[in-house]
């Protein structure tokens, strides 16, 4: 460490901090070696360090080592916790997301060129996107030629002449920017198809938050939400009525980037949809909810463009809408961004960007961006092929044309002969694909590795969003920092982590949030319609949740039974048990094993995610189907549902375990489940998505009802089996209490189908699906009843009627099949159409 | 000459279809040596709303809903077509292909005349290096681009097979191409990836060819098909000149334009989505009757 660190330390110190504070940064900072030549954001080139990262170690340095160690504990649980994932994609599990443990500190007054840059820039996107989408000038005027923008797949031809809703090409923009070699800092790339990372910035400023509260405060540092409540301003103001339904459109949950794209929609109060979930009518975007076709009035895209609309781009996807693009001719909907915002990432128009500069706004570029040369331009391709070696080679539209294949940059002097030579020839052949770039070594920052301070590279990403006044960017940023000092192979893969962005005023900051100021809020207790896919899944969730429980049930009451009896006739409470629990096969996994012993057969049940009725299937199919909705359910939900699923997914044991560990097991799982019915039923708004989940697990709860007294309360049902179906209902105090004779069947039966006041008996499942039903909006004009709500009358007074000494197993059955029925009634009813939509065979010539 | 065509398209579903939005290229375009007299599209059942309206590319595009439930869904396409298209300049006399390349840089317009539009990969026409290897044989320096071009699509007739057993719609370029065989679109696909690879423009046609029966033998009625070519920019003097390659002819009289675009995918006749469960069959018959 050089004598002047130390002498910035031994201020700090005399400033009022301890002897133990600057020997607890000697010590992390001991081997902080920044690259020669290379700036770094803590030390400047002599070795001194810089006054606001001195000013946060010593914050962080009063923090006792075992207080730290606690604190990043806290927040990688809480990353964990949350389900904060980033996607692979193709994966179909989620991985947790890496965050660093330092964040990256901008200077306030530093940061109000970068902000001022960036702004620039989005206002000079969006006027480019207008001119080439609109009159073409800077192409007829010989400022841009025709090729750098034609080669782009993202000039979307049918919005060509296009003026859209509300006015803007671009509403959210970013900028990939880091700091070169100079010490300013240069744009490396633009972003404006759906720039994704906001949400990501959004949540490691949460994680953070909580975790370190008060160095936030003490250290100044801007927030974000400000920024966000704007962002959704410029869109309400872009739509034609005054409250518009603005819905985030999503790939799926397939897509790489989906928890950030729910995160977002959960805090900006967007309708998180689908391409399914939209359709287009008389030119207007509407969504499919349980009460009909409503208005969509404008979309936040994470769908590329080419995805959009099946009928007018790529005629194969099914992510899209068909129409939207009418639609969008039409002005009907607002679009941030409209398709065809995408091709300003094309590296092609970099070397013209500071010419358009000054033909659309009459400046010169605040921020620098890394110097390009489009080989399709005039002696573009003689400067780059002449200092081959010293260049960075770049597909100038597509990622990969000939001669570069995984995607990134090649630089010639690191390709073998071969491959260096091939490339060259690609060049020359179609100079157009490809472009030249200066190689820039990015500046280095305090990363947090094995307990001391690395240097290491960074990209940071810098958001702007059209706001009513103007463009705002947002304090901070999405920072990714490479795990290798080589500052060249950075994208998001493999070892990546992510840093909270500081940026760090002299005066103590405002604190906003998205809460609306004044009495401008109307007062709405319905977030507008249920759409049908949202139904859909929380309906499933519900069913899911009880199975689970069923499961868990059957299995603490079947272990009980094993350890307290031996195994006796086909007929006992025991041999039934295990033929309900004998699990079967997910369809996928026919050669899935036949289990045998108790002890195995339990285990199964609770853990084996082969067989599709087990604990760890179906805590994972309810999480699956959470995962859809993942906006509509709180963090605390989500939590409990990741422990339910760690709880039953685990490896089975090779040895069978004792029959009390698996009662434990099935309990402590129970436990979580109760714990989460308990947080639905109290925290979970009552409105229409809470009737599907309640309705689904009121179905499910009925049908599995109607199945155990078919199984255990028929005609010869000992006492003992009686004694197991008022086990499973959770009856078994209740039913003492009234009768004090001991079990029979009647009684039984009356207390779990019949019985209006027991909370798990069939007849009040079917009541309070009655009650649900009344209260979901109509589709008919004619005051007749809709099926589902026909049915569910019809079996309430069924049950209402019956009397439980007349029962028969037959007649069970009849309840049980009109409650299933009856769910798939409410499926056809309130859901998307089961049937898939199928691309027409196209026709092929045959000349 | 004058045309009569008619198009007839027919689906088949064994269960009913509930709802179909389908995007038509029927109508035959108009201008460069072709005058539409005629032309119209009758869809059954009827669908619920119907609109047309000229691509980027002029082509003119009918999108059509149907909600009416059905099995079988018919689409024909009546045209009359007058057709007098000048006839090709000497290829001797067009200008070098490096030339023709060079002028594709300076041409400052983005609407649809820019060449620029057809010299970049697209999904089904990909760059393809193979393919650009091969066309260049035909291409040495300084030779006249129209005679090049002809010279690549009688090879390409000579060196690929016509098999329609060789390839199926989802068949990429570069399969066909290594397989040396294929029907139309295939032939038209391969020559444009060959010139779009040497940055010459090239556009995907579609349209009909007549066909001339055998001597003494009268003409079949419905026998005809829909066919693909292909047009090369050859300087902004000569303009787009048709090739055909499947038949190693200049495009003349003989062919109908329907639709131009980029590739197959932007000209496709008949496209959409529909709701259903089981399978489809599709028949076409086309008639294209020289009435004088």
């Amino acid at each position: 460490m050089s004598e002047r660190l130390k002498e910035s330390l031994r201020r700090a110190e005399s400033r009022g901090g301890r002897a133990s504070v600057a020997r607890q940064i000697e010590n992390w900072i001991a081997g902080y070696d920044p690259i020669l030549g290379v700036p770094d954001e803590f030390m400047d080139s002599d070795g001194v360090a810089r006054q606001h990262w001195v000013k946060f170690f010593v914050a962080l340095a009063k923090y006792s080592q075992k207080d730290l160690a606690q604190r990043f504990e806290t927040a990688d649980r809480l990353i964990r916790e949350t389900g904060m994932s980033y996607r692979v994609y193709g994966e179909t599990s989620e991985r947790s997301w890496p965050l660093g443990r330092l964040p990256l500190l901008i200077d306030g007054a530093e940061w109000a060129g970068i902000e001022r840059g960036v702004a620039q820039r989005a206002e000079l996107w969006d006027r480019a996107l207008a001119d080439i989408y609109g009159e073409g000038r800077l192409v007829s005027e010989g400022v841009l030629p025709a090729s750098a923008v034609l080669g782009s797949p993202d000039f979307i031809r049918p919005l060509h002449g296009v003026r859209p809703a509300g006015g803007r090409w671009l509403r959210f923009y970013a900028a990939d920017i880091g700091r070169g070699p100079d010490g300013r800092w240069w744009v490396l790339g633009d972003r404006a198809q759906a720039p994704s990372g906001a949400g990501h910035a959004l949540e490691n400023r949460l994680v953070f938050t909580r975790v370190f509260a008060n160095l936030y405060r003490d250290l100044n540092v801007d927030r974000l939400a400000g920024f966000f409540r704007e962002f959704r301003a410029g869109l309400v103001a872009a739509a034609t009525r005054s409250e518009p339904r603005i819905c985030l459109l999503t790939p799926g949950p397939y897509s790489q980037t989906y928890y950030e794209q729910a995160y977002l929609a959960r805090y900006l109060g967007f309708l998180l949809v689908e391409g399914g979930d939209l359709v287009v009518r008389d030119d207007k975007v509407h969504v499919r909810t349980i009460a009909g076709l409503k208005r969509a009035d404008a979309l936040l895209r994470r769908i590329d463009a080419e995805w959009c609309d099946p009928l007018e781009l790529n005629a194969a996807s099914q992510l899209g809408v068909p129409g939207m693009m009418e639609s969008i001719r039409a002005g009907e909907v607002v679009v941030a961004n409209m398709p065809g915002a995408g091709l300003v990432e094309s590296r092609a128009l970099l070397g013209y960007l500071q010419a358009m500069s000054h033909r659309l706004m009459g400046e010169e570029l605040i921020l620098p961006h890394i110097a390009t040369w489009w080989c399709g331009g005039p002696n573009a391709i003689e400067t780059v092929l002449s200092d081959f070696d010293n260049k960075a080679i770049s597909g100038a539209f597509i990622d990969n044309p000939p001669g570069l294949d995984n995607g990134r940059a090649a630089i010639p002097s690191e390709l073998d002969p071969g491959r260096r030579e091939r490339l060259r020839r690609a060049i020359e052949r179609r100079g157009v694909d490809y472009v030249g770039q200066e190689i820039v070594r990015l500046s280095t920052t305090p990363a947090w590795i094995d307990g001391s301070i690395q240097p290491r590279p960074f990209t940071l990403r810098v958001y702007a969003a059209a706001t009513p006044d103007g463009w705002r960017v947002m304090p901070g940023g999405f920072c990714r920092m490479s795990d290798n000092i080589d500052a060249r192979a950075l994208s998001m893969g493999e070892g990546v982590t992510s840093a909270d962005v500081w940026v760090l005023e002299d005066k103590p900051v405002e604190q906003t949030t998205l809460l609306a100021t004044g009495d401008n809020v109307r007062i709405v207790r319905q977030l507008g319609n249920l759409p049908s896919r949202a139904a859909d899944n929380l309906f499933w969730f519900g069913r899911y949740l009880e199975r689970a429980e069923a499961t868990l049930r059957l299995v603490r009451c079947y272990c009980t039974r094993v350890t307290e009896s031996a195994p006796d006739g086909p007929s006992s409470a025991r041999a039934r048990l295990q033929t309900l629990l004998t699990p079967r096969r997910a369809e996928d996994e026919p050669d899935a094993p036949v289990t045998k012993s108790p002890a195995e057969i339990a285990a199964a049940a609770l853990h084996d995610p082969r067989y599709i009725s087990s604990g760890a299937a179906l805590a994972h199919a309810a999480r699956a189907a959470g995962s859809i909705i993942r906006e509509r359910l709180s963090q605390d939900i989500w939590q409990i549902l990741g422990d339910l699923e760690h709880r039953l997914a685990i490896p089975l044991p090779a040895s069978p375990l004792p029959e009390a560990e698996l009662i434990d097991r099935a309990e402590g799982a129970l436990h979580t489940l109760s714990a989460l019915s308990g947080l639905i039923q109290e925290n979970f708004n009552r409105v229409a998505g809470w009737a599907f989940l309640d309705i689904g697990r009121r179905v499910e709860r009925g049908i599995f009802t109607c199945a155990l007294a078919r199984m255990f309360a028929d005609r010869d049902a000992t006492a003992d089996n009686l004694d197991v179906v008022l086990d499973l209902i959770d009856s078994q105090i209740t039913y003492r209490s009234r009768y004090l004779v001991g079990v029979a069947l009647a009684p039984v039966r009356d207390m779990a189908l019949l019985d209006p006041n027991n909370p798990r008996s069939v007849a009040f499942q079917v009541q309070r699906i009655s009650e649900h039903l009344a209260g979901l909006p109509t589709l008919r004009h004619d005051g007749m009843l809709e099926a589902p709500q026909r049915i569910a009358r019809l079996l309430d007074a069924d049950l209402s009627t019956a009397e439980a000494g007349k029962l028969d197993n037959a007649k069970i059955l009849g309840f049980e099949q009109s409650l299933m029925s009856l769910a798939v009634a409410i499926e056809a009813r309130y859901f998307l159409q089961g049937s898939n939509a199928v691309r027409a065979e196209t026709p092929r010539g045959l000349a | 000459m004058i045309y009569d065509i008619r198009h007839i398209t027919t689906y088949s579903y064994d269960s009913p279809v509930g709802s179909a939005l389908c995007t038509l290229r029927l109508s035959p375009r108009d201008g460069r040596g072709q005058h539409v007299l005629d032309s119209g599209i009758e869809i059954a059942p009827l669908p619920v709303s119907r609109m047309a309206r000229p691509d980027f590319f002029g082509n003119l595009v009918t999108t059509v809903r149907i909600e009416e439930s059905h099995r079988e869904l018919r689409v024909t396409s009546l045209a009359s077509v007058d057709v007098r298209r000048e006839s090709q300049p000497h290829a001797d006399l067009t200008p070098s292909w490096e030339e023709v390349r060079r002028e594709v840089a300076n041409v400052q317009t983005l609407d649809a005349r820019s060449p620029a539009h057809f010299i970049f990969p697209t999904k089904l026409v990909p760059l393809y290096d193979p393919a650009t290897d091969y066309a260049a044989l035909s291409f040495p320096p300084g030779r006249p681009v129209l005679a090049g071009a002809i010279d690549f699509m009688r090879r390409i007739r000579k060196d690929f097979r016509y098999d329609q057993e060789a390839t199926l719609i989802s068949t990429p370029l570069s399969e066909a191409f290594e397989a040396r065989g294929g029907v139309c679109q295939d032939f038209a696909h391969i020559m444009i990836a060959g010139l779009r690879g040497l940055g010459l423009p090239a556009t995907y046609v579609s349209g009909y060819i007549r066909t001339i029966p055998p001597e003494g033998k009268p003409r079949l009625e419905g026998a005809d098909a829909s066919h693909a070519w292909v047009n090369v920019w050859c300087g902004a003097d000569a303009g787009w000149l048709g090739l055909d390659p499947t038949n190693a002819l200049q495009v003349n009289d003989d062919f109908v334009e329907i639709a131009i675009g980029r590739d197959y995918a932007d000209v496709a006749p008949l496209d959409g989505i529909i709701l259903m469960s089981g399978k489809q069959t599709l028949k076409v018959s086309v008639d294209v009757k020289p009435v004088g």
